[in-house]
């Protein structure tokens, strides 16, 4: 097993609608992107987040544009205006992912 | 050679810097400027300016573009489309008309798209034997637990295609869908089809103009901005140039900005708009259209050149969604900070004596929240804390104070109770900005979803 940096591989964005969050994780490339699909999972995602995702994270793969899409419910605090976050948005909800360690084979 | 029409994305957000547009509309850069002002929270905001005056609720962003923007679009027979009419289209319409006026601009029609405004129609929905489930947990809306600020539901394309069918240079629509302001302006120049659509080969070019629209929708964060997949960003920001599409019949486009401005178009930008506040890419729900962009087809061309292709459409949804906005109550927040040595220890007693004061007061605080800035600010519980001993060897840190409070005093007596900790409480804590700040609205959104039959979008048009 290997450790890399979810930032090595991969760039994300995040936004808001009412109280879902969604992180979009684009790979560098097309092989960083079958790491992400291998290993990047919707718990190891939830998981990250430590209890601010309340609810189920789902997870789309996105082929074409090499890039997984992580909806993740009940997790910006009652949504933008409810909320008492500083980053009522989830806008940083995509910097935090990318401090993610992932564990991966070393043959990917 | 075939007819290419090209749009820019000339704001992101209510509150946007006009220069870009201005740039584009000075180079003559596009063939029409496409704003979208309204965020989901964004039509709550503005109802708060039009209980304060009627004559408001519109994005007053339009006041600036009348007298600078606006002049010089026309001039080069530039089209404007817009949401920036909001709660008040109307209104809108008419202080955009006096200020042109006063510039001597004649022979501009202006339009109005309204239809979308339904918080006078309340009663209407409750006697059709509507329960308004809230999209995300299925709960019946009536009996109604919070006042109503707005109630406005997603209209699409066909109302701007009438408008620019009758002539309008200007529209100032009310609760358009971002991305069909872009399908709007597509229909109108190709002649498509969008109410009446049936074929697959209307869908498409549907879907296709739908992800232009949604690639533009957000200003500068797709052509550089905000991007962590071109970091460092070895380009230049002060003047990022907004991205333009220039669209081919077919809906297939090529996206690109100007050469004179900063920014950046490439793949990796325009991939990072396109995964932006999208959920199942393969059923990206529109009014006019449903888009599968699973097969999407994004290639640099050329620099700063990026061609889109390869998207299809599905017939539009059955129901239209509509966001209801409730007052909850206020929301108080204050920054404080205190200096090294035993930075973190006197926060620590700064909140002890500030919750021990709040007993003692007549405040009612339903919810309240301490975060260190520099450390769980901006992540909250998700990033691990820093031990004590290493927190007081830091040469300052902050603490911020958020309160929720169904009153519109307790915020405000809350953080003024504490001022007295200045003189009484640990020593160096310096409170930004000043003593006392006040509370903003708590204002949540009810997602719904109604049947078409009750949304008559309205084209009205101005001449001057």
């Amino acid at each position: 097993m290997l450790t890399i940096n979810l930032i090595d591989i991969a760039s994300a964005r995040s936004g808001d609608k009412n109280n879902v969050c969604n992180i979009g994780v684009m790979a560098k490339t097309k092989e960083d992107y079958q790491v992400l699909k291998k290993h990047l999972t919707a718990d190891l995602v939830k998981a990250h987040f430590k209890g601010l995702i309340k609810g189920k994270v789902d997870r789309y793969e996105w082929d074409a544009l090499e890039s997984l899409n992580f909806v993740c419910h009940e997790a910006l605090d009652g949504g933008a205006s409810r909320s008492l976050r500083m980053d009522t948005l989830g806008k940083n909800f995509s910097s935090h992912l990318l401090r993610m360690e992932l564990e991966i084979d070393t043959i990917a | 050679m075939s007819k290419v029409i090209r749009i820019a994305g000339a704001q992101g957000f209510y509150g946007d810097s006009p220069l870009a547009a201005m740039a584009i509309a000075m180079e003559h850069g596009a063939d029409y400027l496409m704003h979208d002002a309204l965020a989901e929270l964004t039509l709550s905001i503005l109802q708060k300016d039009k209980l304060k005056d009627p004559t408001l609720g519109y994005a007053r962003d339009i006041e600036v573009h009348a007298r600078t923007l606006y002049p010089m679009a026309f001039a080069k027979g530039i089209k404007i489309v817009t949401n920036s009419g909001g709660l008040n289209p109307a209104s809108a319409a008419e202080k955009v008309k006096a200020i042109l006026e006063k510039s001597g601009i004649k022979g501009i029609k202006i339009a109005t798209i309204t239809g979308d405004d339904f918080l006078e129609r309340f009663s209407e929905l409750e006697q059709a034997g509507l329960k308004l489930e809230n999209l995300d947990n299925n709960e019946p809306y009536f009996p109604a637990k919070y006042p109503v600020t707005n109630a406005n539901v997603y209209i699409g394309a066909q109302a701007v295609k009438d408008a620019l069918d009758q002539g309008a240079n200007l529209i100032l629509a009310g609760r358009v869908a971002d991305p069909c302001l872009a399908l709007g302006i597509l229909a109108h120049e190709f002649n498509w089809k969008i109410d009446e659509a049936s074929t697959q080969e209307d869908f498409d070019r549907m879907a296709a103009a739908i992800t232009v629209g949604h690639i533009l929708e957000c200003g500068g964060q797709a052509s550089g901005g905000n991007t962590y997949s071109e970091w460092p960003m070895n380009y230049k920001l002060s003047n990022l140039g907004y991205p333009i599409a220039h669209v081919k019949e077919d809906g297939s486009a090529v996206i690109t900005k100007l050469k004179s401005q900063g920014g950046k178009v490439s793949r990796n930008t325009v991939r990072e708009q396109l995964v932006y506040e999208i959920h199942d890419p393969s059923n990206y729900i529109t009014p006019d259209v449903v888009v599968d962009l699973t097969n999407i087809k994004l290639e640099n061309i050329a620099e700063d050149q990026v061609s889109v292709s390869g998207i299809k459409g599905k017939a539009k949804p059955e129901k239209l969604k509509l966001n209801i906005g409730q007052m909850e109550g206020y929301v108080t927040e204050q920054f404080f900070f205190f200096s090294y040595p035993f930075a973190y220890d006197k926060i620590q007693m700064f909140i002890k004596a500030a919750k021990e004061i709040w007993a003692m007061l007549p405040v009612k605080i339903d919810e309240m929240r301490f975060n260190i800035i520099g450390v769980n600010g901006l992540h909250e519980d998700a990033v691990d804390m820093p031990t004590a001993d290493e927190l007081n060897q830091r040469s300052e840190l902050g603490l911020r104070i958020a309160l929720k409070h169904k009153d519109d005093r307790s915020g405000k007596m809350a953080i003024q109770g504490i001022v007295c900790l200045g003189l009484n409480g640990p020593p160096g804590v310096i409170s930004v900005p000043g003593w006392g700040n006040t509370n903003r609205a708590m204002l949540s959104l009810w997602p719904t979803l109604i049947p078409r039959e009750f949304v008559k979008p309205v084209v009205q048009i101005i001449s001057l």
